[in-house]
């Protein structure tokens, strides 16, 4: 599976969690992901509790999250932590920590501790 | 990280300014200006407090060049990581949260003085437990201070503590004893390693890195904010040596600023420091137990503490964490309370810190080899022979900070416990990590099978 596959087995698997929906029905938020070593960019965007994903850069974005291809994979595949890569300064972010606090919280819902 | 497009929400200047100075700026500074003039024997503590600063200007230079390669509110833990290793990293870490546990009891400690010096006939235990459940409840429930009222308290103590002490200082009837200002008493090298605690906090700003564009905002606002903490500081400490011209006489004076207030502008002036630190304490106890609680639920999830630290409210605030912290703090409040050791919170946080810009220097060194490529938009001074030197000194000065007598019978209360802390850490780095990953790996493999 490829990481834009990922991404949207990820959108999917929010959007039908029902709890999620609504965790997220004021949170709108537009992500920008770099694959640093493949050099291609993503984007995630959350509106009314509804998770959307694409190729392509994004615009304005409130959070950007950069890593390797295989990294950013793993973490929306759900066989890693954001943590662990990110405590280990494999995962850089610029944004409001509230917001990658709430992304982290995403993927613990849906795949737990 | 370079970026593609506009960044649509950043941080100014100010902000890098305000945090820096607004987290160093605790209640127990109050103390350790005391105690930072006892031992360098009256007026001269400004100095000290001078010499600590330049210091602390040059481990500054060292996180701004680790805090631009790696801008990352994980900080330490990145970069202990990549520059030494996992162990150290993991181990430095649980220490280095124990002294914000430290530094909120310490300002509970103070607190409960200061309330029981301006309401006699309630314990000052009550506003401890009081207060801090306050705290707790606030950000049980997800509420946080809102950040112009967490970065102002910075700005506004500094503005109090220079109008204030200038008013002390210009009165017509200074005693002479307090123009001593270049005599160095019997432990004023013990001065300089206590007046490291007045900055501590300083590099708190660090972790915010990745809400702000620019990288150099950082260095920049933590360089400003230790010159106004070293100007504000300094003047009280000038003070209180006008306000006690008798070294001696200071160690029996728990409320210092409550006394420089009143010499200042009377009871005006009383009740002006009693708001203040409370306001100052408070933002303390609410900064130090929100970053702590996501440090542990950070740990947690990455399975080096126990996942129930993850667990998260309804609130989406790490309850189980928070609560850990709030009742150590309580605790450790009460205990030095009932005893009155506040030294040992002091002399030990000072240490701790130490220590730390011990190792960021190291690491600073370490990384230059192992990651010569890695973009650095702050350069620190002269690596690696002034790294050495500067490792060094603030080992030196954390030995010094332990070694400070802080009992009565001179018991080295800090050492010991600093010892077996560090001892504790990396028995459970050694013995409980390894069997808490194995754990989650089992549990990955069940759930979730690679692709």
């Amino acid at each position: 599976m490829d990481l834009l596959a990922a991404l949207e087995t990820f959108a999917e698997q929010c959007n039908q969690n029902q709890r999620l929906r609504q965790m997220n029905r004021d949170w709108n938020r537009l992500v920008e992901l770099w694959a640093t070593d493949t050099d291609q960019r993503y984007w995630l965007k959350s509106e009314a509790g509804w998770i959307t994903a694409g190729p392509g850069d994004a615009v304005d974005a409130e959070l950007k999250i950069s890593a390797r291809n295989d990294v950013l994979h793993d973490i929306f595949s759900g066989i890693i932590t954001p943590t662990e890569p990110y405590n280990a300064g494999d995962l850089l972010v610029k944004g409001r920590q509230d917001d990658m606090m709430r992304l982290d919280i995403i993927t613990l819902l849906i795949w737990g501790e | 990280m370079s970026t593609a497009n506009g960044f649509k929400r950043v941080l100014p200047l100010r902000t890098a300014i305000s945090t820096s100075a607004g987290l160093a700026s605790a209640a127990i500074n109050f103390l350790a200006c005391v105690e930072i003039a006892e031992y360098a024997g009256g007026a001269s503590a400004w100095l000290a407090l001078l010499v600590a600063g330049i210091l602390i200007v040059l481990a500054g230079a060292n996180f701004s060049e680790l805090n631009g390669m790696y801008p990352s509110s994980a900080a330490i833990r990145v970069w202990i990581r990549r520059g030494i290793n996992d162990n150290v990293s993991m181990v430095t870490g649980f220490v280095y949260a124990t002294t914000v546990i430290f530094v909120i009891a310490a300002d509970a400690f103070v607190l409960g003085h200061v309330f029981q010096a301006a309401v006699p006939n309630v314990s000052g235990l009550v506003w401890i437990v009081l207060l801090l459940g306050l705290v707790t409840g606030i950000n049980l429930r997800g509420i946080r201070l809102a950040g112009l009222v967490q970065d102002g308290n910075g700005f506004l103590l500094l503005a109090t503590l220079v109008i204030f002490s200038c008013l002390v200082l210009l009165h017509p009837h200074v005693p002479l004893t307090a123009r001593r200002l270049f005599h160095l008493g019997p432990n004023w090298l013990e001065a300089v390693a206590v007046g490291i605690f007045i900055y501590v906090g300083f590099e708190w700003v660090t972790p915010l890195a990745e809400e702000f564009e620019d990288s150099r905002v950082i260095p920049r606002g933590m360089f400003i904010a230790l010159g106004l903490i070293a100007i504000g500081f300094g003047l009280f400490t000038l003070a209180l040596a006008v306000v006690f011209p008798n070294a001696q006489a200071l160690k029996h004076s728990l409320v210092p600023q409550l006394i420089v207030g009143l010499h200042a502008l009377g009871p005006l002036g009383f009740w002006w420091m009693v708001v203040v630190s409370l306001t100052t304490a408070m933002t303390t106890f609410n900064g130090g137990l929100a970053t702590a609680s996501r440090f542990v639920y950070a740990l947690a999830r990455e399975r080096v503490l126990p996942p129930k630290m993850a667990r998260l409210n309804v609130k989406l605030v790490p309850q189980n964490a928070l609560l850990l912290l709030s009742f150590l703090s309580l605790g450790l409040a009460i205990l030095v309370y009932l005893t009155g050791q506040y030294l040992f919170l002091i002399n030990a946080g000072a240490a701790v810190e130490s220590f730390m810009y011990a190792i960021t220097a190291i690491v600073v060194v370490n990384l230059r080899k192992r990651e010569p490529h890695c973009h650095r938009p702050f350069h620190s001074w002269g690596v690696p022979w002034l790294s050495w030197v500067m490792a060094v000194i603030f080992f030196g000065l954390g030995v010094g900070s332990l070694l400070a007598p802080s009992g009565e019978r001179g018991f080295p209360g800090p050492l010991v416990f600093l010892v077996l802390l560090v001892a504790a850490s990396q028995m459970y780095v050694w013995k409980v990590v390894p069997r808490l990953k194995a754990q989650k790996r089992r549990v990955a493999k069940a759930v979730v099978p690679k692709p």
